[in-house]
């Protein structure tokens, strides 16, 4: 357990790229939104901005912000793997150390982000109707958006983390490999479903979970991309370059 | 220190040369291992087979818990080792080379007397 | 947690690692004792590296066995715990300085002194500040040397550690070593081709050419077991006869071999039959050995 606990501080020893970068990255986004909502806001005409005001309600900058995660986990575990393996760490506590960093991670930038979508409610979309935090489909209270971004960062942390360690054990030729097998089972799926005709299905599979149901269904791939990640890992050599 | 002898060897002679000349006292404390591999730069293994075989020589000697002491009559019993053999070690390569080049021992001599004065 | 067993540091059979068609380790065995530095030496690509990630589990056997501590080290937290491995190309956080890796550092090594870090820090002019991507060859290579230092780990593994330092830094390397080592006595294996320099340090010296361990004997012994002749061809060819010749170079009418134990008598009968008797110092002998060019040795860090 001790080591273990030493690979997470290991990860936060510098804060600066698994904490600070990434609310500062969550605050330009949020500045840049606002800013060009009052612009928008500001050029309409008085008898427009109602109508406007429901546009503004399906920001969906907040993807970046997770789609950032996924490079953070690549970047944290392309770096240190190498370097806590002459440390004299196991590949199990290192792996285990690293999920336990990105779960904890999970969790703060989960409260966070709905801390911001309670303050988001309460000033009225920043004072200018405008929905980064509080989109639809992050549900409708504080409650479920804690969960939906919860289960969110969890899965762009471990997918990230999967292909990070296809990367540190066979280089980019695995991770070509890995996303033309990710996009081979999606399209295959998609062609699957058109040619069975359960379109309908699949959606009202998604219908009948429910928003929150849908997420928690995420989790599934979450732990299948954590799983396997471990298990490329397991076998792999730190490499020069 | 050279390539041609063991290190542990040089180093005893080293520690010889400084018993001989009166640096290391009889009854006085000398470096320990430790010392001496730092300042040599070898091995502390290396260092205490040198002193080892000083101690086995009876050269020096243990106390126990407080460190390697010059023995007493060492500085004598050195001087003669060294004098025995200080005719192989010396004058036969002096003699060996002289001939290479011609020198016959009665010129040989000569030079050591007219050096000598010098 | 499993006790760790007294007895050999290291022992290696018939250890075996194949890159595809490129046999990086043949066959090795070996042992490494106790409280002892060894030098791992061979030339560039000879399989060093390989080796040491093998025995501190980073790398995986094709075949063989291999025992730190009594026990194999892969994924072996027991064992790993108590080894450093310093690699030449060890790479660090992008993010990190060098103060950030001496902070991280004692959280893994039990024995990490942090004075002594300290003080090699100064030693060493290390800017603690700087970030690590944007600092020399040298610079980086000393946050190696001092992690490996200061972690004191019952077992530490130098590879190639000072790319970049200057000879002055390198000695400053080997005084520390040896001090540091003579009051904390640990196993040391040093992987290095400057091998003149670390020569004296060493109690005893692995050689590893195209994977295989060639030489694996007492320093000292080794230190003085070949001596070079030179003379007239003629008189270095009858007196060397039979014997194995391990280096043999000739100018018109002049020879100059290297052969391996001579006895005193045979010295003095070289002498005598008119032949220089050279030393052969560890470097040379290994030159010879594993068939290299002086070059290659000289290509210093």
């Amino acid at each position: 357990m001790n080591r273990i606990t030493s690979v997470v501080r290991l990860h936060l020893t510098n804060p600066w790229t698994t904490i600070i970068l990434p609310w500062m990255i969550m605050g330009f986004i949020l500045i840049a939104n606002i800013a060009i909502w009052a612009i928008i806001l500001g050029a309409a005409a008085p008898e427009d901005r109602a109508d406007i005001r429901e546009g503004l309600g399906y920001s969906g900058s907040t993807t970046y912000f997770f789609v950032y995660i996924m490079v953070l986990a690549v970047q944290a575990i392309s770096v240190t793997f190498p370097f806590a393996l002459g440390y004299g760490v196991t590949r199990r506590d290192y792996y285990l150390g690293t999920a336990l960093t990105f779960v904890g991670l999970s969790a703060m930038f989960s409260v966070g982000l709905t801390i911001l979508s309670v303050i988001e409610e309460a000033t009225g979309g920043w004072g200018l109707g405008g929905r980064m935090f509080t989109t639809f489909y992050y549900g409708d209270n504080w409650l479920q958006r804690l969960f939906i971004f919860f289960v969110t960062f969890l899965f762009f942390f471990f997918v990230g983390t999967s292909a990070a360690s296809i990367w540190v054990r066979w280089r980019a030729n695995g991770l070509i490999a890995y996303f033309v097998g990710l996009a081979v089972i999606v399209v295959g799926g998609a062609a699957l479903l058109t040619l069975t005709g359960t379109w309908p299905a699949f959606g009202a599979f998604f219908v009948n979970a429910g928003l929150v149901g849908s997420f928690a269904w995420s989790l599934v791939i979450t732990a299948v991309a954590a799983v396997g990640g471990f298990l490329v890992l397991r076998r792999a050599t730190p490499k020069s370059s | 220190m050279d390539e041609s002898r063991p290190l542990f060897v040089q180093l005893a002679e080293q520690i010889e040369n400084d018993i001989i000349s009166g640096v290391m006292a009889e009854e006085t404390q000398v470096p320990s291992i430790n010392e001496f591999a730092a300042f040599y730069r070898i091995n502390p293994a290396t260092a205490l087979k040198g002193v080892t075989m000083l101690v086995d020589e009876g050269a020096l000697y243990k106390k126990r818990g407080i460190g390697m002491f010059v023995a007493e009559g060492a500085q004598a019993r050195l001087t003669t080792k060294r004098r025995d053999k200080f005719s192989t070690e010396f004058v036969t390569p002096l003699l060996t080379e002289a001939a290479k080049i011609g020198i016959t021992s009665e010129q040989l001599a000569d030079m050591i007397r007219k050096a000598a004065k010098a | 947690m499993t006790a760790i067993i007294e007895g050999s540091v290291i022992e290696v059979r018939g250890l075996t690692k194949r890159f595809g068609t490129v046999t990086a380790v043949d066959d090795a065995t070996f042992t490494v004792e106790e409280n002892t530095i060894y030098g791992l030496l061979g030339r560039n690509g000879a399989g060093k590296t390989t080796l040491m990630q093998l025995l501190t589990g980073q790398d995986f056997a094709t075949s063989g066995d291999i025992r730190v501590f009594g026990q194999s080290p892969v994924e072996n937290a027991a064992v790993l715990q108590h080894v450093s491995f310093i690699k030449e190309s060890q790479r660090y956080p992008e993010d990190f300085r060098a103060k950030h890796v001496l902070k991280s550092a004692p959280w893994f090594f039990e024995n990490w002194d942090a004075d002594f870090a300290a003080q090699l820090v100064d030693d060493f002019r290390l800017p603690l500040n700087r970030r690590i991507k944007k600092m020399s060859r040298g610079q980086v290579s000393a946050i190696g040397v001092i992690v490996g230092l200061a972690s004191r780990a019952r077992l530490t593994f130098f590879d190639e550690p000072y790319l970049g330092l200057d000879a002055v830094a390198r000695q400053t390397f080997y005084d520390r070593l040896l001090a540091d080592y003579a009051e904390h006595p640990r196993t040391v294996v040093l992987s290095t081709h400057l091998i003149d320099e670390v020569s004296n340090l060493l109690e005893h010296v692995l050689v590893i050419d195209e994977g295989r361990i060639i030489i694996d004997q007492d320093a000292e012994s080794l230190r003085g077991s070949a001596t070079t002749l030179v003379g007239t061809a003629s008189a270095v060819d009858g007196f060397v006869g039979a014997r194995e010749v391990l280096h043999r170079d000739a100018i018109g009418g002049l020879a100059s071999v290297t052969v391996l134990g001579l006895t005193a008598q045979e010295r003095t009968d070289a002498a005598a039959a008119g032949l220089e008797l050279a030393p052969v110092s560890l470097q040379q002998l290994v030159i010879h050995r594993t068939n290299t060019s002086e070059k290659e040795f000289e290509v210093s860090a």
